[in-house]
């Protein structure tokens, strides 16, 4: 007893090396998590002083545009990286919702395109169905079979790339209803092209689920802490699951804007976006320990890789040359994220 | 009495598990093997049985070195890349050897192969500087490192096959039968069995098993485990450049699209249904081999039976979920986290 006071008195005459230390890396810490948020309008000043057209109204609105798609999907990606999984199924799983969404369009509409908004209808619920059966699938892999995230999510992957690519032989599927284009893409709400009104509708559930759920906080618990959930009794397997089932079913919402986009069922539309996912994730900041992430580094990871990649592109960067600088960057800004971040 | 229970008890859990690791791939590729016997006679085709064998030596010498880096605890997702980008520069090196510099082929060929391996090495020393000094997630570091590696391969060759690959590599060794058998099985056979005495009779084996097991007891009890990380993702890779110098040596012309995704996918399926844990401390190289064996058998017996490639890739895929379902089930609670 008397010992330990005595050092503490001792402590507080002069800080120790290592109590400075930990000073300093607060501080670094605080100054890197200011640096996260600026991080993409820093690269795309960066891409503008090189080339000014980056920075144009157009291409801004453009980027947006883009980022929409990107943000959707990270949003799926993020609920499972939360619990301290990943899914690699969520590129195939988009190829696969294209094509068989497409498919059920085109076997619905009628000649000369009546009986569209049926089909269009039809086209969504089925999508978003198959989204329900991916999930459904991971969930059951994860959580009752204890397969490892990685390995399960690696081989519903191969699965829904088999079905995606025999579904249409491999084949784009064309005649999509006129009526899904224009709800999915072509309209404009108040000037707001509808994928940023999905993309927008999507972020305010996420955040309310994440932050103002029991359901969405239990997921930032399982990642950090998974004993603690088992010790609380929560029904932790439950739970997984409707992680897994939430992510595919906005996975699917996803498949289907870019569907919309694409006016076409694409059996290569996922191709990396589970990689391009994940990446994004971690550079806004989602731990893929768990426990850490949500809106804001879905936001900012989606924003900066398309940025990225959008400026590589104006700056005439030919693509070989973008697959290695996107890789070293990925790499980059994980390793800054492991050094600069004290987790307080 | 109860110490004694305790321990029996340990032993026959020990004894289990390694009966369920052991036992479910042999059970499986006979299953394969019988079905084949009664559906289709060119199953025994001697030139099939070759496929076979070949295809399980790439296999298992690039599921090695994955099993290694998932026994530390890492997994590597740029094998595929760095097999490629092996088949590129070995290419390159070897036909501007002969043809530009005029190199006589034996020369020209073990230029090739330093050169090639090498630089899939330095790829692997990125990937394991990267995931054990600045402890980004190897998921992350590989996931670059591929993405990396393509863009070489693809700068290098613009997506062209690379020819002018010395007659001799092709003909006395990629494509050859030594004493009846394929080549490939010879190195495979090796490297398996390099890999299996490293794990079992060495100092670096059971370093490595130690660092997987708890990378902070490691570390607490003097391993250098930094050090020994690095070292399996070099190894991982090098490995990967072997495959992708026989695969290279088979088809003549190096490929910048070599296997693709499908040989890293492969790889991890190899090792995972090897009972290769991806919290690390748990692998075997002897089971990751006959994993491979049985996967190149299971993807051979599907072409034949006219399974095409498509719908190959989701019977490869429940065959992976249900394996390691049933293996981490047979573990028991002690899977649990």
């Amino acid at each position: 007893m008397n010992g330990a006071s005595g050092v503490q008195s001792a402590v507080v005459g002069q800080p120790p090396a290592g109590e400075r230390r930990q000073a300093w890396a607060h501080v670094v810490s605080l100054g890197y998590r200011l640096l996260v948020p600026a991080s993409p309008v820093i690269l795309a000043l960066g891409f503008g002083l090189y080339v000014p057209a980056v920075l144009s109204l157009e291409n801004i609105i453009n980027i947006i545009q883009q980022t929409a798609f990107l943000f959707v999907l990270t949003c799926a990606q993020t609920i499972v990286l939360l619990t301290r999984g990943l899914d690699l199924s969520l590129g195939p799983s988009v190829s696969m919702i294209s094509v068989a969404s497409a498919l059920t369009m085109t076997a619905l509409v009628g000649p000369g395109g009546s009986n569209g908004i049926v089909a269009a209808l039809a086209g969504t619920a089925s999508g978003l169905l198959i989204g329900l059966l991916v999930g459904a699938f991971n969930g059951i892999a994860v959580a009752w079979l204890r397969v490892n995230p990685f390995v399960a999510t690696l081989a519903s992957m191969n699965i829904c790339l088999g079905i995606g690519t025999s579904l249409s032989d491999g084949h784009p599927v064309f005649g999509i209803p006129e009526e899904f284009n224009v709800a999915g893409y072509r309209l404009h709400v108040l000037g707001v092209p509808m994928s940023i009104v999905y993309a927008v509708a999507v972020g305010i559930a996420l955040h309310l689920l994440l932050q103002h759920t029991v359901v969405g906080r239990s997921f930032y618990l399982l990642g950090s802490n998974p004993r603690a959930a088992i010790v609380a009794g929560w029904p932790r397997r439950q739970l997984l699951a409707l992680a897994y089932v939430l992510s595919a079913l906005l996975t699917a919402v996803g498949a289907l804007i870019l569907t919309a986009r694409a006016a076409s069922g694409a059996p290569n539309l996922g191709g990396g976006l589970s990689l391009q996912t994940i990446a994004a994730a971690v550079i806004g900041g989602v731990s893929l320990t768990g426990g850490r992430g949500g809106l804001g580094s879905a936001l900012i990871g989606s924003f900066f890789i398309t940025i990225l990649s959008n400026g590589m592109n104006l700056a005439e960067i030919g693509g070989y040359t973008q697959m290695l600088v996107m890789g070293a960057i990925v790499i980059f800004a994980v390793a800054l994220d492991r050094i600069a971040r004290v987790d307080v | 009495m109860s110490s004694t229970a305790v321990e029996r008890a340990a032993l026959m859990e020990r004894l289990s598990l390694r009966l369920g690791v052991v036992g479910l791939i042999p059970f499986l590729l006979l299953l394969v093997v019988v079905v084949m016997t009664l559906v289709e006679p060119r199953f025994y085709a001697l030139p099939n049985l070759f496929n076979i064998l070949r295809n399980t030596s790439f296999l298992a010498i690039m599921a090695c070195g994955q099993m290694l880096v998932m026994t530390v605890g890492g997994m590597d997702l740029s094998v595929g890349a760095t097999a490629a980008l092996t088949s590129v520069v070995a290419a390159k090196v070897m036909s501007s050897a002969t043809e530009t510099y005029g190199v006589g082929p034996g020369a020209a060929i073990v230029l090739g192969i330093v050169a090639s391996v090498g630089s899939a090495a330095a790829i692997g020393l990125l990937n394991g500087l990267c995931s054990a000094l600045l402890r980004v997630p190897a998921l992350i570091v590989t996931l670059g490192t591929l993405s990396i590696a393509s863009g070489i391969t693809f700068m290098m060759t613009s997506g062209i096959p690379v020819y002018g690959l010395p007659q001799p590599f092709i003909t006395d060794f990629g494509r050859a039968l030594w004493w009846g058998v394929p080549a490939p099985a010879y190195v495979a056979i090796a490297v398996v069995g390099a890999v299996w005495l490293m794990q079992r009779k060495t100092v670096l084996g059971t370093y490595i098993y130690a660092i997987g097991g708890s990378s902070h007891a490691a570390m607490v009890s003097g391993i250098p485990a930094t050090l020994y990380i690095v070292l399996t993702f070099v190894l991982c890779a090098a490995l990967a450049g072997i495959t992708g110098l026989l695969i290279t040596a088979q088809m003549g012309s190096g490929q910048t699209n070599l296997g693709g995704d499908r040989l890293m996918l492969l790889s991890i399926a190899a090792a995972v249904i090897g009972g290769t844990s991806l919290r690390g401390g748990i692998g075997r190289a002897e089971i990751v081999g006959l994993s491979a064996l049985f996967l190149s058998t299971l993807t051979n017996a599907l072409n034949l039976l006219r399974i095409n490639s498509k719908k190959e890739l989701v019977v490869l895929g429940v065959v992976v979920v249900a394996a390691v379902a049933i293996d981490s089930l047979g573990r028991g609670k002690a899977a649990v986290e």
